[in-house]
């Protein structure tokens, strides 16, 4: 069987919505949504599934940039979309279903995005 | 005084201070019972009177004062229909006493207006429409079957005149059971919900594990809560007595079996609760309905129809 | 226009095994909306990579949840290894499906528990528990552990199983698929169970192919997919099916859980029959791991996400943990949408919420 863990294509961030509308389309489902801060960008990780077959997008995106939310598309996709906004400060925008933060009770910040400097 | 009055007066006397006592002992029964059915071990047989005077110890909040005076006015008229029951009043007035103290209950249950009491009280009262028919056919159904099973009035000097009385019915020659088959199953199917036990512990249940936590007892705290537990003794013992008043006859070995009717039907509520899920209020209602219908109608029907029969 | 009520349902609710937070509006008896939050008991684990290092990092994925925890365990090493290409030795391999299907009974029994106290069935609760109790006895027998068995290092399994110890896990699983017997007899065909579970919570395909469902509550609604089948551990080498229902409601999902259930133990039984005779159990990493990898498992409660990345320190950059449930939280609020009061807690129930794992 195919390794699909490791199949992770790299997409330019203007194509992440085209991509997830083709994905839609073809009747895949959203496996998960993911986000890494490295090397001061985010890298943000969108899984498709078909069956057993998967694919993984991966969208490398700076600190300050905005990132279109694919839950119109995709309804389950607004936990992901909020984990993100909230753990790592990925500026996400149009949520179906936006928390504004308040989907973890956590008292800090961003505390997944490592601050400039502290480590 | 004359001796039946004292009688009388013994019995009320006997039902107020001994049915708390009875009631609180079948709870730690049934509880016993439930958890051998479990493969538990279960509390102890006098927990439920430990649990009562711990509730009683506790404090009491309430955001509605009037809530403690409802629950009272609930309690009393609890027993006063206990002490019509066993007193040897009219079966009419004990039934009713009894609605008017599910009243008191759902007044003080909703003088609180929180969400989840409020679910339970709408489903208390789908309760009430289920139960409230059978007993009063039930009622209806003493009266029948003691016309035509011809009351002993001899020592009375009266002549084969149907009555509401308990008194009266207890004096008959042959248990009214033998009349009035349909009317005991329909009222054995609503002790179930009576005595709030699984498929049918909508309103409120024995344990927290439900949607509603606890429905309509939710809110009361401490004593109010204490005063539910005891008040639902007094029913139990009461409800029971009913029972048993289908197998009483002028013939004092009929107690024995009236005894042992008692027991079997109480079994068998812990064992449906034991083996049914609770189900929704829709099924509850058809079920109920259509085993009144099915069971106590016909039963209304044959003992409507049956003394013109024998007349002629 | 019947007045609209809205009803805190949890966190501390007792029919919930674990706190979410379900905002309920209701109209009489009937749900219109819901909206699910989350976020009592975040702990943050993931960032825990900072300070642990990948053969640290272990013990906390074990420590994401109790009941998943062997198999959080487990899909963290296997995602470390395959970063680090290190293939486990086969006896590694067995001894992992082995006790992945001791999680699965048990995890699925909890839940059947659950779910018979959420309709009311005390008698049922108590014996779905019962019977789970000699599957952690195995548990504690062959790891130390009832529930946090902490055996998966990188590169293989901590502790051997002995041949009298396999003997007497398989006598255990056959005994427990002999003891289910009548509980699934009850679960699938008392008339007021059936009552309860028939039509409650429709999640069609296309919903559940929509809304990302996954597990058993997918599989409930005719989609035939069980990670399993990729063949991790030494699932390539074991003969199953995967187990579907056309139901679509909380019968199929109680039927698909059942079934597996009996899968499980004829699973143990395969595993045991073709477990390989060797010492070797562990190989030990070398180097660290530099790379990423999007590790998929077949959880208890559906399909689990392990992603980890590496950079060539011991420290990871990032281990990410996808737990069924979360992907689950959508079709919940999907089928709450519409349903009767009285089915919420069989419904939260029916997507066998593990909140633990969803906040980590």
């Amino acid at each position: 069987m195919e390794d699909y863990g490791k199949n992770i294509i790299e997409i330019p961030l203007e194509k992440l919505a085209i991509v997830a509308g083709e994905e839609k389309n073809a009747g895949h489902r959203l496996a998960q949504a993911c986000a890494t801060y490295v090397n001061d960008k985010y890298e943000l990780l969108y899984s498709f599934e078909e069956d057993y077959a998967m694919t993984t997008y991966k969208v490398v995106v700076g600190l300050d940039e905005e990132v279109p939310s694919i839950s119109r598309i995709f309804f389950p996709a607004f936990t992901y979309e909020n984990e993100m906004k909230e753990l790592f400060g990925v500026k996400i925008k149009g949520i179906v279903t936006d928390y504004n933060d308040k989907f973890y009770r956590i008292a800090t910040e961003t505390p997944f995005l490592k601050k400039k400097g502290g480590k | 005084m004359q001796k039946a009055d004292i009688i009388k007066i013994v019995s009320i006397l006997a039902f107020i201070v001994l049915a708390p006592v009875l009631g609180g002992l079948l709870e730690g029964i049934d509880r016993k019972i439930s958890a051998r059915m479990q493969r538990r071990v279960g509390p102890k047989i006098t927990q439920p009177f430990y649990d009562v005077l711990k509730l009683f110890n506790k404090e009491y909040i309430s955001v509605n004062k009037k809530q403690l005076f409802l629950l009272l006015s609930h309690i009393f008229f609890v027993v006063f229909a206990g002490g019509l029951f066993f007193g040897g009043y009219d079966m009419l007035m004990v039934f009713l006493s009894l609605s008017t103290a599910s009243i008191f209950m759902i007044l003080a249950a909703s003088s609180t207006h929180t969400a989840y009491t409020g679910v339970g009280t709408v489903r208390e009262l789908v309760q009430m429409m289920c139960c409230e028919p059978a007993e009063l056919l039930v009622a209806v159904g003493f009266y029948l079957a003691s016309a035509v099973g011809g009351i002993h009035y001899a020592s009375l000097g009266l002549a084969n005149d149907p009555s509401f009385m308990v008194k009266d019915l207890i004096n008959v020659d042959k248990p009214a059971i033998m009349y009035m088959p349909g009317f005991f199953i329909a009222f054995v199917f609503i002790l179930t919900i009576k005595f709030r036990k699984s498929p049918f512990d909508l309103s409120t249940s024995h344990h927290a594990h439900q949607e509603v936590v606890k429905g309509l007892t939710a809110e009361f705290s401490g004593g109010a809560y204490a005063i539910t537990e005891i008040a639902e003794w007094y029913e139990e013992v009461m409800l029971l007595g009913v029972v048993a008043l289908f197998f009483v006859t002028n013939n004092p070995i009929s107690y024995i079996w009236a005894a042992l009717a008692v027991i079997i039907v109480f079994f068998l509520e812990i064992l449906i609760d034991n083996t049914s899920a609770r189900v929704k209020w829709d099924l509850m209602f058809k079920a109920s309905w259509g085993v009144i219908l099915a069971c106590a109608g016909t039963n209304l029907l044959v003992l409507e129809i049956l003394p013109q029969v024998l007349r002629h | 226009m019947p007045k609209k009520t809205v009803i805190p349902f949890g966190p501390q609710h007792p029919v919930l095994p674990e706190p979410i937070h379900l905002d309920l509006v209701l109209e009489d008896e009937t749900v219109v909306d819901a909206i699910p939050s989350i976020g009592f008991i975040h702990r943050g684990l993931e960032s825990l990579v900072e300070k642990k290092d990948f053969n640290e990092m272990v013990y906390v994925a074990e420590r994401i949840c109790g009941i998943c925890s062997f198999m959080h365990g487990m899909g963290y090493c296997e995602a470390v290894e395959h970063v680090m290409d290190i293939d486990i030795p086969d006896r590694a391999k067995y001894l992992r499906t082995i006790w992945c299907e001791f999680s699965r009974l048990h995890s699925h029994l909890l839940w059947l528990g659950l779910l018979a106290d959420g309709f009311g069935f005390e008698a049922l609760f108590n014996e779905c528990w019962r019977i789970r109790e000699q599957v952690l006895d195995m548990v504690e027998m062959t790891t130390g552990g009832r529930l946090i068995a902490s055996v998966n290092r990188v590169g293989g399994v901590l502790k051997d199983i002995t041949p009298d110890m396999l003997k007497q896990m398989k006598a255990v699983a056959e005994n427990v698929g002999r003891e289910l017997v009548p509980v699934a007899d009850t679960f699938l065909n008392d008339y007021s169970v059936k009552s309860r579970l028939c039509g409650s919570g429709i999640l069609s395909k296309e919903d559940a192919i929509a809304l990302g469902a996954c597990g058993p509550m997918m599989r409930a609604s005719g989609i035939a997919v069980d990670h399993r089948k990729s063949g991790y551990a030494a699932y390539g080498n074991i003969d199953f099916d995967v187990i579907t229902s056309n139901d679509c409601d909380g019968y199929g999902r109680v039927y698909v859980r059942i079934q597996e259930l009996f899968q499980s133990v004829e699973i143990v039984r395969q595993a045991i029959d073709k477990i390989p005779d060797s010492e070797e159990i562990m190989i030990k990493p070398k180097g660290n791991p530099k790379g990423e990898y999007l590790m998929r498992l077949e959880q208890p409660r559906g399909e689990a996400f392990y992603y980890v990345k590496g950079n060539g320190s011991k420290n990871l950059d990032r281990f990410r943990v996808r737990t069924p449930t979360f992907g689950n939280l959508a079709p919940l609020v999907h089928t709450l949408k519409g349903a009767p009061f009285a089915d919420v807690p069989l419904l939260v129930l029916t997507i066998d919420p593990c909140v633990s794992c969803t906040e980590r």
